[in-house]
């Protein structure tokens, strides 16, 4: 496992971004993206421009909401936070992934 | 789901925002790129591998703007508007192709949807009843009676009968249709209406309310209380100006007082039995008794209960009908009956859908043919095409890609071809809207691009860009690139495979057009055959009228005989009228027919009758028509009610139910309306006539003699020494001083009346012919592309053959000879295929003479003539090639 990175299943990455947006606030593309390669201790093989389609996604789902804002280093930079239906979503998405994790390690474990 | 439709809305909307979006998401990304470099330079790295590092982890701007732009909006929408840009494109780049490729889909879709204009108007337009599968048309059926034999209107005791007996129906109604009541307004002259008697449920077994007051109830059916009238929207319109004050007061209907309780609805209408003015139908003791079994007159409407299914209903009405013939042997001999729903047997009745399935047949290989040549055209320029094609594939577009691009072409050239069809076919609809006249309940009924049309259009549109584009693009997506790229000059033999798929094209459109012509051939001289026959009288100079006594004024048979007596000595004062003469029916218009019984004669077995053709005439009605009395004598004014009855017979009766014998007094008796039969004799034997102009069938045909059994309902018939028309406006005024309140229905010359009853025929006739002759310029078109193609693509071969020494003649015969070969095959299978077309006919067209073995040499020889001259054209030009510019232009 520590030598191939994880290919990322289908709305997995979804549900990282609304995850990193509710612990960390509202964050731009580029943060979002480091934030989960950190997070996953780098074993998570993400191209950092996959997140723009998860992003444009989310939103039109109304999940997050996004509004252009200055980094911390004074650049122009388009800032995504988590709406309240977004966290709505993360919960039951979370719990069925939960419960889905479990079971595979249930299975897997026979 | 509501997250679903709201992401689908945001996706659509994104479609059309994608400049700003677009633009968006570069600043966004530059941002992301930017802030990723800072951090790389904080690390300490050198700015040259901190950009490195940066677009490593980025992994591909283009694939991100790509994966974003497909998240974001609709892929497919976007492919589509893409694809059509760039059919526009093409559009432009070549007009010369797109006008071909229009203006032929249009052609083809444009007679389409003329003709399906008309099918949609006399075969999917539903009477506006209530479920009118529901009602179903109960008819009398007997296989002797020539036309329709199945649709036979029914007596009054079975009327009776099934209305009591029978468990299928919810209610059950009658209709005696086809009445001529005269209308005599204030102002203006008097009118003959068709009008019907109808029982007093008949408007509540169809559901149908009135527009204006009510329908009739149930007390109106008494006589008495029977002087109620419903008029048609229509004639409340014309004669009445629409005024809803006519409700409640009184018209003159055959000189008597009638009271106007209703106006029918304008979308009220069924075809054939579409009548001007509705009144009661008064039934009778007598119209129960045995003799009234004779008189076929009522068409039976009902509603099946709640439940019962057709084949029920038939099965009822057919067991009770085999009781009738067992129990009345005499008069219910033959007959059985049919059951039919009503939308079913207003078309049926009508007769027009065999006619209309022809066109529709004719039309539809119209358009075959217009795809297989577009399909030729786009296959030639696949061909001129395959380079970009090539690279569009070496840079990665896939071949569904390909296919999908090539058929939005085709879509896009196959709805401009539609929207131009359209306007042809608006034009074609008005002009076949203006021919369709022949009869009143044809021209009653509108003709136009309804939704039905557009819809098929469409349908046809769409169908056609699959049909023409589908082998083509299929073709195009297998390019092979390497060869493609590759091949920088024309191989000496290119597109083998191309040209095949060409051939087999045109091979099957000379086949299409040859089945066509002589399909149409058959059509065009059968009908020629038809009006160019001896009727066996002659029609020029005979003038014509029908006049229709009404019962008020003439109350016994010695009125109605002393009315033609008056009218006609009238009219023999004319200046330039010669034999006036009186006629239940016109000769050649078909007339009804009875069962017989011959004296001496035994009885035929019990599947079999005698019947004929029978005919009231005044004593001069021979000499007026020119008809030969070949033996015995005509009628004199000494054969009236006072002596014997006598008859006159007609060659095919002698033939039929007398061979061998002596006709001239025979006892024969005729099973005819009114009081008991009596024997008549055969006094005279006259030449056949035609019975129906429109058929070169000749029937047994019995003549009375008017004074004898005169009838109210007759036509009179002047021979004139000069343009009959001249005579007509004397006739009509002849006719007002002898009775002014009398209408004339139809003052027209004899052809006229001839061509009347054509009706549609010479028109149908013609439009096939018009289709035909499209098929074979469509034909030739196509075979003179595909060689003019082909001959363009050998150019270089050609060089060589004429370089090592071909002569221009030979070139000649080797180009001509391809095209003579396709031809001959195309030919061969039309002609295969054409070869029961005479028997196919001959069962759709009842009647008519389709031999014409002539045809199947002419159409041949007229095609290969067609087909080699748009092969000569393109020949002459490849005879004429120069070796030094075709081998250097490779």
């Amino acid at each position: 496992m520590t030598a191939a990175k994880l290919d990322l299943l289908q709305g997995t990455l979804d549900l990282m971004v609304l995850q990193t947006l509710t612990a960390m606030g509202p964050l731009h593309g580029y943060g979002i993206a480091r934030r989960i390669e950190q997070v996953s201790g780098d074993k998570v093989f993400l191209n950092q421009g996959t997140i723009y389609a998860s992003l444009v996604r989310l939103q039109q789902r109304g999940w997050i909401s996004s509004a252009w804002g200055v980094s911390s280093n004074n650049r122009k930079a388009k800032f995504y936070s988590i709406t309240k239906k977004g966290r709505k979503q993360l919960s039951e998405d979370a719990v069925n992934w939960q419960r889905l994790a479990s079971v595979m390690s249930r299975v897997l474990g026979m | 789901m509501i997250d679903r439709l709201q992401q689908f809305f945001h996706r659509v909307t994104s479609v059309f925002r994608r400049k700003k979006l677009d633009h968006d998401l570069d600043a966004e990304l530059a941002a992301h790129l930017e802030l990723a470099i800072e951090e790389n330079l904080q690390r300490g790295l050198s700015p040259q591998e901190a950009r490195r590092q940066t677009l490593i982890r980025f992994g591909g701007t283009q694939q991100a703007i790509e994966q974003h732009r497909d998240a974001r909006g609709l892929p497919g929408l976007e492919i589509l508007f893409q694809d059509l840009r760039y059919a526009v494109r093409a559009l432009f780049k070549n007009p010369g192709f797109t006008i071909a490729v229009v203006i032929t889909l249009a052609l083809g879709i444009a007679v389409n949807a003329t003709m399906f204009s008309l099918v949609s108007a006399f075969l999917l337009r539903r009477p506006v009843v209530h479920e009118p599968d529901r009602v179903v048309v109960v008819t009398s059926v007997n296989p002797a009676r020539g036309f329709l034999p199945d649709t036979n209107p029914v007596c009054a005791p079975n009327y009776f009968a099934w209305r009591e007996a029978n468990d299928v129906f919810s209610d059950i109604s009658a209709a005696d249709e086809y009445r001529t009541v005269s209308l005599t307004a204030a102002q203006g002259k008097p009118e003959a209406l068709p009008s019907a008697a109808v029982s007093s449920n008949y408007f509540g077994v169809l559901g149908v309310a009135a527009h204006l007051g009510r329908t009739f109830s149930e007390g109106e059916a008494q006589p008495g209380r029977d002087h109620v009238v419903i008029l048609s929207h229509e004639l409340w319109q014309r004669r009445f100006g629409s005024n809803p004050a006519i409700i409640g007061s009184a018209i003159r209907l055959n000189r008597e007082n009638y009271v106007v309780i209703g106006v029918m609805p304008a979308s009220f209408r069924l075809l054939g039995f579409t009548p001007q003015v509705w009144t009661p139908l008064t039934l009778t003791v007598a119209d129960r008794a045995t003799s009234a079994r004779k008189d076929h007159n009522l068409h039976v409407f009902a509603r099946l209960k709640p439940g019962v299914t057709l084949e029920q209903a038939r099965l009822e009405i057919s067991n009770l009908a085999r009781r009738f013939e067992q129990d009345f042997p005499e008069t219910e001999k033959g007959w059985s009956a049919a059951v039919r729903t009503l939308p079913d047997f207003l078309v049926y009745n009508f007769g027009i859908r065999n006619g209309l399935a022809l066109m529709m047949t004719a039309v539809g290989f119209v358009l075959m043919m217009a795809c297989a040549n577009v399909a030729g055209l786009l296959l030639a320029r696949a061909t001129g095409r395959q380079k970009e094609l090539g690279i569009r594939i070496a840079l990665g577009a896939g071949r569904l890609r390909i296919i999908r691009q090539l058929l939005t072409e085709g879509l896009l050239n196959a709805v401009i071809g539609g929207v131009v069809a359209l306007v042809l076919a608006y034009w074609g609809v008005n002009f076949i809207a203006t021919k369709m006249t022949f009869n009143e309940a044809i021209s009653a009924v509108p003709i136009t691009l309804d939704r039905n049309v557009l819809l098929f259009v469409l349908g046809v549109s769409v169908f056609s860009a699959v049909l023409c584009s589908l082998a083509p693009a299929l073709r195009a997506s297998r390019t092979d690139i390497n060869t493609v790229l590759k091949a920088e000059s024309r191989a000496a033999s290119a597109g083998r495979p191309h040209s095949r798929l060409r051939t087999v094209l045109v091979t099957g459109e000379i086949a299409l057009a040859m089945f066509l012509l002589i399909g149409t051939g058959l059509l065009i001289r059968g009908l020629y055959v038809v009006e160019h026959q001896n009727l066996g009288f002659q029609p020029d100079h005979l003038l014509t009228a029908g006049v229709t006594l009404d019962s008020a004024r003439y109350k016994d048979s010695a009125q109605e005989i002393s009315f033609v007596r008056d009218i006609t000595s009238r009219l023999q004062h004319i200046p330039g009228a010669g034999i006036v003469a009186i006629t239940s029916d016109l000769p050649a218009t078909g007339p009804p027919s009875v069962n017989l019984q011959i004296k001496g004669e035994p009885d035929l077995p019990a599947n079999q009758t005698r019947n004929t053709h029978d005919v009231v005439v005044s004593a001069d009605y021979f000499s007026a028509a020119e008809i030969p009395v070949l033996r015995g004598r005509t009628f004199t004014e000494m054969d009236s009610a006072a002596s014997s009855p006598v008859v006159l017979v007609n060659q095919e009766f002698v033939h039929r139910h007398l061979p061998d014998q002596e006709p001239l007094g025979k006892q024969i008796r005729l099973s005819v309306t009114g009081p008991t039969p009596k024997w008549c004799e055969i006094v005279g034997v006259v030449a056949n006539v035609k019975n129906y102009s429109e058929s070169p069938e000749e029937h047994p045909e019995v003549y009375e003699p008017f004074l004898q059994r005169p009838v109210s309902s007759f036509s009179i018939m002047i021979r004139t020494k000069a343009d009959p028309n001249s005579l007509a406006s004397d006739l009509r005024s002849a006719l007002e001083q002898a009775d002014a309140d009398l209408p004339l229905l139809h003052v027209m010359s004899m052809p006229a009346v001839i061509d009347l009853q054509k009706g549609g025929d010479v028109l149908f006739a013609r439009m096939l012919g018009v289709f035909a002759l499209l098929a074979l310029v469509f034909a030739a078109i196509g075979i003179y592309a595909l060689i003019a193609y082909s001959v363009g693509q050998r150019t270089h071969e050609i060089g060589i053959r004429v370089a090592l020494g071909a002569g221009s003649k030979q070139v000649l015969r080797m180009v001509l000879l391809e095209g003579l070969k396709m031809t001959a095959i195309g030919a061969a299978i039309g002609l295969a295929v054409a070869l029961p077309l005479p028997k196919v006919f001959a069962a759709m067209f009842t009647g008519l003479p389709f031999s014409e073995p002539r045809l199947y040499l002419i159409v041949p020889l007229a095609i290969i003539a067609v087909s080699m001259l748009a092969t000569y054209i393109p020949a002459r030009r490849a005879a004429s090639v120069d070796p030094t510019i075709a081998l250097r232009n490779s």
